[in-house]
Order: C-alpha cells, then sequence, then structure tokens
C-alpha cells in the first residue's frame, strides 16, 4: 500500500477536480467544503508519505509498472515528501483561511473555481514528484494554466495582470520545452536519474549547455528572478485576496524547486569535482535579485506589493544556496524554501486580512486603521522575525545554513548579500510595525467583530510553522540532507 | 563566419525553428494589440514544437513497427512529446482567449494603450 502514496497523494485532488461540477451542479455551496475534505486527504495522505519515505526510504514510483527508463517514473526521496506535505497542508490553510475571510462571494463561479484550486495543487503535487523533465513541463504547465485562471477571477484590473503573467508565463513555458528537447536531442533520455548517468561525458557538448540555459531562463521567469520579475506585483496585488496567499506560497516556490532538482539531480555538480560555470551564474543572479529586490521592497507604500518583492528578494536567497553546489548550501536552500513558502503565505494572508477587516492596503492607511487585534498582530512579528532571519524562526536558521554554504565555497560576496538582505529586510518590516503598532486616534473599529475561527486557525497554524520549522530546524534540514546524499556532494 | 553559415545551410530545419522563434518573440514584444500578442505567442509554441518534430526526423525511416523488411526506424518519442505539447499549447490558447474576450468585454478595446489608459 505505501508504495501507492504518491499516486494517491496527487489522485485525491485531481479526481475531487473531475467530479467537482458533478458534485456542485446547482448547489454551488457545497463546493468549498468538498475541495477542503480534498485537500486534507491529501495533507493526510503526503503525512503518510513523509513518515513512510522517512522510516523506508525513498519511493520511486512507475506507473503502469512499466520501468524506467522506458516507463513514467516519479521520484518521492525526502525533499519531494517533504515539500507535498507542506503543499498540501499550506493548500489546507488557504482555504480555511477563503472560508474565515468572508470575501465577495463567487455565486456559480464557485464550482469553477474550486476546480482549479483543487487543479493548482494537484498540478503542483505532480511537479514536485515527476521524475522526468517532460513530465515536469506538464505540471508545471497545469500549475500555471490555473495560476493565470485564478489570478483572472476578480476581474477588471485583475484581467490584465492575468493577461501579462499568461504571456510571460507561456513564454517561460516554451524556453523550458525547448531546452528539454536539447536535452532530449543531446542524450536521447528524459528521466533525471538516467539523464545524470548520460551527461558526465557530454558536459562541453553546446545542446547540454544550450539546453541548460534555455531551462533556466524558462524557469527564472516563472520564479520570478530579478530581471524577469515583471509580472508578479501586479498578479499577486491583483488577484483575489482569499488566492494569493496559495500563489505566493506555492507557485513560484515550484519553479526554484524543479531547477534545484535539474542542477543537482540531473548535473550531479559533485561527480567530477569540478563546478559548473552555470552555477556560479545562478549565484550572481541570486545575489542581484536577494539585493534589488529588498531594495524595491524598500520603497514601497503598498503591502501587497511590498510583500510581493520581499518574495521576489527571497528568491534570489533561495539561489544564493543553491548556486554554491556544497551540500550546506543545498540543504540551507531547500530548508529556506520551505520557510519562505509558509512565510509568504503568512505575509499575504495577513495583507488579505488586514485589507478586508481594516480596508489598510497601504502603509499610510495601516497607520490609520487603529488595528488591535492579537491574532494579526501575533502573526505579524513570527512572520516578521522569519522574513527578517531572527532566532527562534525557521528563516534564522535557513539564512544561517545559506550563509554557512557561501561561506564554505568561499564565496563572500554572495555570504555579504545574505547580509545585506537581511539589514533591509528589516528596514521594511520595521516601517510595517512602526504603522501597525501606532496607538491611531479614529474608530477603534475593531471590537464589533470577532475573528472567525477558521482565521484564527491559520494564523495559528502559520505562526506554529513558522516558529516550529526553527525550533526542530535540524530534523528538518537532516530530512532534506537525506535527499541530497545520493549525490556526492 | 562562412563555416557558420555552411553548418546552418546543413540543417534548414533548425534555422526555420531559430526565425519562427524570433519572428514569434518579436510580434509579441512589439504588437500592442492583445490578440497580435497572442498569434505572436503561438508562433514561438509553434517553433519549439517544429525543433522537437525537426529533431525525430529521419531521412528513408519508417514507423517503429518490426514488418521484416526496412530495419530504418524513427524515434517515436520526440512525436509523443510534440502531440503533448500540442495539447498544452491549445489549453495555454483557450484559457488566454478566454481572458482576452473578458478584457474586450470589460474595457471594449484590445489595445493595451487602450486599456491602461482606462485602467489609470
Amino acid at each position: 500500500m505505501s508504495e501507492h502514496l504518491p499516486a494517491l497523494v496527487f489522485l485525491t485532488p485531481l479526481a475531487t477536480a473531475i467530479c467537482m461540477p458533478l458534485a456542485g451542479h446547482g448547489r454551488s455551496a457545497v463546493c468549498r467544503p468538498v475541495a477542503l475534505v480534498a485537500v486534507c486527504c491529501m495533507a493526510a495522505l503526503s503525512l503518510a508519505s513523509l513518515w513512510s519515505v522517512s522510516v523506508h526510504g525513498e519511493i520511486r514510483y512507475s506507473f503502469s509498472g512499466w520501468l524506467p527508463p522506458i516507463g513514467i517514473e516519479w521520484l518521492a526521496d525526502s525533499l519531494a515528501a517533504t515539500m507535498v506535505t507542506a503543499v498540501s497542508v499550506l493548500g489546507v490553510l488557504c482555504l480555511l483561511f477563503a472560508d474565515g475571510l468572508g470575501d465577495r462571494p463567487l455565486g456559480d463561479r464557485a464550482v469553477p473555481y474550486y476546480t482549479i484550486v483543487l487543479l493548482l495543487v494537484a498540478g503542483l503535487a505532480g511537479a514536485i514528484y515527476a521524475g522526468d523533465l517532460f513530465n515536469i513541463f506538464v505540471f508545471l504547465e497545469v500549475v500555471s494554466l490555473s495560476a493565470y485562471a485564478l489570478v483572472a477571477v476578480p476581474g477588471g484590473r485583475a484581467l490584465v495582470s492575468a493577461f501579462r503573467y499568461l504571456l510571460m508565463g507561456a513564454l517561460g513555458t516554451a524556453f523550458y520545452l525547448l531546452g528539454v528537447g536539447y536535452f532530449y536531442a543531446a542524450t536521447g533520455t528524459l528521466n533525471i536519474a538516467d539523464l545524470s548517468q548520460r551527461l558526465p561525458g557530454l558536459l562541453d557538448s553546446r545542446a547540454v549547455m544550450g539546453g541548460l540555459i534555455f531551462m533556466f531562463i524558462g524557469l527564472a521567469i516563472k520564479m520570478a528572478l530579478m530581471p524577469l520579475h515583471g509580472w508578479l506585483p501586479d498578479a499577486y496585488s491583483d488577484a483575489p485576496a482569499s488566492t494569493v496567499p496559495l500563489l505566493a506560497g506555492l507557485v513560484t516556490k515550484i519553479s526554484l524547486l524543479v531547477w534545484a532538482r535539474i542542477l543537482y539531480w540531473v548535473m550531479q555538480p559533485g561527480s567530477d569535482g569540478e563546478t559548473l560555470t552555470i552555477f556560479t551564474l545562478v549565484s550572481t543572479f541570486g545575489i542581484l535579485a536577494s539585493v534589488a529586490g529588498a531594495c524595491l521592497a524598500l520603497g514601497q507604500r503598498d503591502l501587497k506589493r511590498m510583500f510581493a518583492y520581499g518574495g521576489i528578494s527571497h528568491v534570489g536567497l533561495v539561489l544564493i544556496g543553491v548556486g554554491q553546489a556544497n551540500e550546506t548550501g543545498l540543504a540551507g536552500a531547500m530548508y529556506y524554501l520551505l520557510n519562505d513558502a509558509v512565510m509568504q503565505c503568512s505575509l499575504f494572508v495577513l495583507a488579505g486580512f488586514l485589507a478586508l477587516r481594516y480596508g489598510a492596503s497601504t502603509l499610510d492607511e495601516l497607520g490609520r486603521a487603529h488595528v488591535r487585534n492579537p491574532w494579526a498582530i501575533v502573526t505579524f512579528v513570527a512572520v516578521g522575525l522569519g522574513m527578517v532571519g531572527l532566532p527562534p524562526t525557521g528563516g534564522f536558521f535557513g539564512k544561517l545554513r545559506i550563509l554557512l554554504g557561501a561561506l564554505e565555497a568561499d564565496n563572500t560576496v554572495a555570504a555579504g548579500a545574505v547580509v545585506v538582505t537581511t539589514l533591509i529586510t528589516l528596514g521594511y518590516f520595521a516601517q510595517v510595525f512602526e504603522k501597525l503598532v501606532r496607538a491611531g486616534s479614529e474608530s477603534p473599529s475593531d471590537h464589533q467583530t470577532e475573528t472567525p475561527w477558521p482565521l484564527r486557525a491559520t494564523m495559528a497554524a502559520l505562526v506554529a510553522a513558522i516558529v516550529g520549522l526553527g525550533i526542530w530546524n535540524d530534523q528538518v534540514v537532516a530530512l532534506l540532507v537525506d535527499a541530497t546524499a545520493s549525490l556526492g556532494i | 563566419m562562412l563555416e557558420l553559415i555552411e553548418a546552418a545551410l546543413r540543417r534548414p530545419n533548425l534555422v526555420a525553428f531559430v526565425l519562427l522563434l524570433l519572428w514569434g518573440l518579436y510580434i509579441t514584444i512589439t504588437h500592442h494589440n492583445y490578440v497580435k500578442k497572442l498569434v505572436g505567442l503561438y508562433i514561438v509554441q509553434t517553433s519549439v514544437i517544429f525543433f522537437l518534430v525537426a529533431t525525430g526526423f529521419k531521412e528513408g525511416a519508417t514507423v517503429p513497427v518490426i514488418t521484416g523488411g526496412n530495419d530504418d526506424y524513427v524515434n517515436p518519442l520526440p512525436q509523443v512529446l510534440t502531440l503533448t505539447a500540442i495539447v498544452v499549447q491549445i489549453a495555454t490558447l483557450g484559457v488566454s482567449l478566454g481572458l482576452v474576450s473578458r478584457i474586450y468585454r470589460k474595457f471594449g478595446s484590445l489595445d493595451e494603450d487602450e486599456v491602461l489608459e482606462k485602467l489609470g
């Protein structure tokens, strides 16, 4: 039974998505509970698979019994199992949050909306598990198409943002596919394990390097790496408040994970002892993105845009870790990726809550809003500590490990960039915090409405995740290092 | 330079692919009409699919079914990839046309400048 878990984790949301139009026909009120139950089941299954992977070792799942490289293989190592668990748990929290937020009712559109949300979650699980480059392409596209549609839900300005996102995203997908084509032309295989065996002799080949660059460009658009991030702030500030946590927490992270898979599991940097130039490139882009993204965040007055640029700068931080070609850096980057998913999710949960409850979507409005909601303030403090990188949050240990990785690779510029980013992040969070705690004089609007329990549950769980990931950082990193043990770096 | 041109002439498929890719990118970037941008995007995607098909081509080979006669087979995998890529392309086109039609109904225009002007 346990060897089928990866497929079951993926099939639960997919099957529910397909059945959703039947279940929700004429009674759109059932859509949200049905979606919530499906994602809860998925979370339970992914926890079971995480347990199974950590006890019995990685699961290699061959569909229909066709063995790789001919058949389609899914790889559930401890990295994939951890990420899928994070995706499904955050999915549950985002749906709970949407429940408690009381956003504009969807009416008849609830059926397509929840179908798309479930497809998004299923696509994320597929992209994490997929063991070959082409399946990754297909699942990335499932995720992206769902994301374009979700951004467009409110209509108006969001339509234009969604269209721009689509244009950029589709170009990114085309470049990624082109890179996959180059790899296939050079090696004759797409399976990650198979590629890693055939590539060592071909590293000088221009087709392989070209393919790698094309895949990097494609994924860089999707992960909103610095010069290619233009779609992200608009898309996130115009998307519905109940949907952004899902997009911000999960969608861009998946491309980062895929890129780490390609760099380490396909290219196997440790196998011939020399560091590939591509790692220097990745690290350099990471340095640029982390510092420039943080500077841009410092200049924003709109909360959602500020958090969006904060996310862009954290993409850079993860890439700094990924680009060091050593185990400390990679494990730190993957651990930070996990934290960043939780933190981005919490940030946009807060932004949505403040905008809908207090009408505060810019810094100045926040200063006037007189927020005295304990749940929001505790969440903000926790996520602020995490984003800046102070103990005991996971953000601190993640940054520390990335820093150690950079020092291990003698890359002082990268290490400096991590520190500089931390300081600038402190700058813009201090700004928000100052506005949040300032004693606003007008309209103490807090007292009339109680925070509904789904909101409280979401915020409590997110705070617990941010702090818990920090307290048990050794265990989580040990789990992630377990996956990198076979790489020989 | 001469060797480069020679190498290119030996692979006319790749030249066609590069031209299509650049042409599509040019249209997507320069045109202000949303539908024309989509046409450019479609050309880019098609050029990648063309590349996949072109790499799978082998002169004088047949379908990979053992008949006893011709032993020269074409690898069917690039074509399978192409098929999936076409499906993905169609899905993207469907979503994007849906978005464009909603933009048109909302703003009464398909021109990017006019739409941005109305957004303020």
